[in-house]
């Protein structure tokens, strides 16, 4: 039943998909617009088969995935780290809240120009530019998830003899992963805008590299391969995410 | 021994103002006392096992335990919460045996404890369950098995057999004097049954309404082992019942 169920969702899930590649065929078929600017869906597609073989395409991607990896990876520790360190020690607490409250709504892509200068323009600045966009989410939700665990539950470990630091790592945080996996959704989200993002301003090799280069040439099929090869990557590693928050939160009520 | 000494509790509430929620309390339990305490909702049962408990620090007064006075939670003194407080992302069996892993007991031999105290609750089966597949019932017997494991000389009990049908609730208190005539813990059970109160206790304690102040303490001269079906055509058990019944409906 549940199954049925799930894979009927997923069908209607794809129709708005179908529609946009249809009107984006029809759009071409009809000649709305030059097709030096808007190629063929089958066009792009047909290249996009074509580049996924190629080993040099293949070399630019894996950039980009070592870039939203190692910047998410370091935001998520550190987010982590220091949200629930916040909600741990008041001194921590009392010294992240304003800082974060303050730097939360910058676009902090705008320090990128600053990364590129201190860093280079190798692995180093876009990883950064990466990390100091996604942390925030990620630390905010944990602070708030942690912050609400019901008080029983550290109660319950502290009367078995377990110190305060340790009974935030083994039942505060635990406690709180729904809101922290929350805030690392949203967090691997920023990761992938911000790496293409980083890779289109300034960048020698990465697919935002690719897509800038390709614009910059007319070469419009090329600038779409990119394109949806990261959007294709978004939804891959959105469900295996939603996966992995299935099997970590197996046992808490409001998840099904 | 736990001493309880002119313990008082006042709460900040939202509009800064105060709220006495319990006022000069003093009570001595012995060791191996079984002693419960009744009263009307919000009087400040819970709040008192806290204090105890040392999870909440009295506004005044002081309460010492073994000679030693209270300032935080310790392994001596086990809670088992009104609303279980079970982790739920740990199974049944994972439940019981973290307190017993951060000691630095060994896996096997954690798990094996485990399992003993599982099964003496009668829960064998449903070791690999999560609380959420678990009835109120079942979940209350976990929170027990979890406090139990790692052995704790006093148990603080807050209406532990509260969210059970009348069945279950009987055999668990057959359970619960069975442990204790055989650990003799020393106990502090908080329960809205004066039935309850009287077949489980060496002392019954009856606090008046909001603020909680103690109104009188009962002492409960029955013999034991008790037996329940016995104790409820003793007429000393009976004369209890009433005179508590009296004492509870006096206040309303
Ligand atoms: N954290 C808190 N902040 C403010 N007031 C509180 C807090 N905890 C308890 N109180 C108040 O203290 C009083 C006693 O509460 P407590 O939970 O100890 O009552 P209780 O006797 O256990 O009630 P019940 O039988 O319904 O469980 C209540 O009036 C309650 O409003
Ligand atoms: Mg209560």
């Amino acid at each position: 039943m549940i199954r049925a169920g799930r894979l009927a969702d997923t069908l209607i899930g794809l129709v708005p998909i179908a529609l946009i590649l249809l009107a984006w065929q029809a759009v071409h078929s009809a000649g709305l617009a030059p097709p030096a600017l808007l190629p063929s869906p089958a066009a792009v597609f047909t290249r996009l088969a074509q580049q996924l073989g190629s080993p040099a395409y293949l070399e630019h991607a894996a950039a980009t995935l070592y870039r939203l990896f190692a910047g998410f990876g370091l935001a998520l520790a550190v987010g982590v780290a220091l949200g629930v360190a916040a909600t741990g020690s008041r001194a921590v607490g009392a010294v992240t809240g304003p800082i974060v409250r303050v730097l939360a709504p910058v676009p902090k892509i705008a320090l990128y120009p600053a990364f590129i200068l201190t860093l280079g323009f190798d692995d180093a600045s876009k990883i950064a530019a990466v990390f100091v966009d996604a942390v925030f989410p990620i630390l905010i939700a944990t602070r708030q998830g942690t912050a609400v665990v019901e008080p029983k539950l550290a109660w319950s470990a502290r009367a078995a003899g377990v110190s305060p630091a340790r009974c935030l790592v083994t039942v505060v945080l635990p406690a709180a992963l729904p809101s922290v996996l929350t805030g690392a959704r949203i967090g691997l989200v920023i990761s992938c805008i911000v790496v293409f993002l980083a890779e289109m301003i300034t960048s020698t090799d990465g697919l935002g590299h690719l897509l800038v280069r390709a614009a910059r040439n007319f070469q419009t099929v090329d600038m779409f391969v990119p394109l949806i090869t990261i959007s294709l990557l978004g939804l891959t590693l959105n469900a295996a995410f939603n996966a992995l928050r299935a099997r970590l939160l197996r046992g808490f009520p409001e998840e099904s | 021994m736990i001493a309880i000494d002119a313990v008082s509790k006042e709460f900040e509430t939202k509009g800064g103002r105060r709220h006495l929620a319990i006022d000069d309390i003093g009570l001595a339990v012995a060791d191996g006392e079984f002693v419960s305490i009744l009263g009307p909702s919000g009087c400040g049962k819970s709040t008192l096992l806290y204090i105890v408990g040392g999870f909440v620090p009295p506004s005044r007064g002081s309460v010492t335990v073994g000679g030693k006075p209270v300032t935080g939670p310790g392994p001596d003194r086990g809670p088992v919460f009104q609303e279980f407080a079970l982790f739920p992302w740990k199974t049944v069996l994972g439940n019981v045996m973290y307190g017993l892993q951060q000691q630095g007991v060994g896996r096997t031999q954690a798990r094996e404890r485990a399992r003993a105290l599982l099964a003496m609750v009668h829960l064998e089966g449903y070791e690999s369950f999560y609380p959420k597949e678990l009835s109120g019932g079942m979940k209350q017997r976990v929170a027990i098995a979890r406090t139990l494991a790692y052995r704790p000389s006093i148990l603080l009990m807050d209406e532990p057999f509260g969210a059970l049908d009348a069945h279950t609730r009987t055999r668990l208190q057959n359970d619960l004097t069975e442990i204790w005539e055989r650990d003799r813990k020393t106990v502090l059970f908080v329960t809205h049954s004066v039935e309850e109160a009287v077949f489980l206790s060496d002392r019954v304690v009856v606090m008046t309404r909001s603020p909680g102040r103690i109104k009188e303490i009962v002492t409960i001269d029955l013999p034991r082992p008790r037996d329940r079906v016995t104790l409820l055509l003793e007429r000393r058990y009976q004369d209890h019942v009433v005179a508590i019944e009296r004492m509870m409906d006096a206040q309303e």
